[in-house]
């Protein structure tokens, strides 16, 4: 359980970092990059959702399909 | 034990980093400031003073700060040895200046400019291109200065970030 309650905090604290980032840039109007930097946080994101799935995906075959 | 290390070795390279960025952004309108005082002081020892250019650059050159100051007093102690033009000696300090401050490409190119004119006109002329220059510099001083109020605090808070984001990734 340690690891999973880690790869949540690493998500939401990646969350606030991204938002900070869009706040400062969008401050001093730099519109744009504040719109790929959010872009490219929810992507890297999703990439550490994915892994933990595919975690949890080959879980499930070992246990039903006898594979592994 | 030893990530704790590693991290807070990344954010302090990128907050160090952040605030280096910060300094040289404040610099420049106070380095253009310093080089726009230089000028007149210079238009000063022209016109008034009629003083020979490496005499004068050895007057306006002792009081200033350490980049401008060196640049003005190599400058006059080449000028002294005699073998090289004053373009050419101007030309090969001001690459040499554009690496130690944190002027850009605009002010070198407006000072470049400059230099080509520097002792080859009378009196009036030269203080036309004298006063040239300082509407030139005058214009460049107020865009860095624009952009020191917009980009100052960002440098600083985009570097602590980072780190932070870096940190996060690798954890």
């Amino acid at each position: 359980m340690g690891l999973d309650v880690n790869a949540v905090f690493q998500i939401a604290g990646l969350g606030i970092i991204v938002a900070m980032l869009h706040t400062v840039l969008k401050m001093i109007g730099k519109e744009d990059y504040a719109h790929w930097v959010t872009l490219l946080g929810f992507v890297v994101a999703l990439f550490m959702v994915i892994t933990l799935l595919d975690d949890l995906f080959q879980k499930v075959k070992g246990v039903f399909l006898f594979q592994n | 034990m030893m990530s704790w290390f590693g991290a807070i070795a990344i954010l302090s390279a990128t907050t160090i980093f952040g605030f280096e960025w910060a300094k040289r952004v404040r610099e420049r309108p106070k380095q253009l400031r310093e080089l726009k005082v230089t000028l007149q002081a210079l238009e000063a020892e022209i016109i008034y003073g009629s003083t020979p250019l490496h005499e004068a650059f050895q007057h306006i050159g002792r009081p200033l700060k350490e980049p401008l100051s060196s640049f003005f007093l190599v400058i006059s102690d080449l000028l002294e040895e005699g073998e090289l033009s004053v373009q050419e000696v101007w030309d090969r300090q001001l690459a040499v200046l554009a690496q130690e401050t944190s002027f850009k490409a605009g002010e070198i190119e407006v000072l470049r400019q400059f230099g080509s004119t520097l002792g080859r006109h009378d009196k009036e002329h030269q203080q036309k291109q004298i006063q040239l220059t300082l509407a030139h510099l005058n214009r460049e001083e107020k865009e860095a200065r624009d952009i020191q109020e917009r980009y100052e605090k960002m440098c600083k808070s985009l570097g602590v970030l980072m780190g932070l984001l870096i940190v996060i990734l690798l954890m």
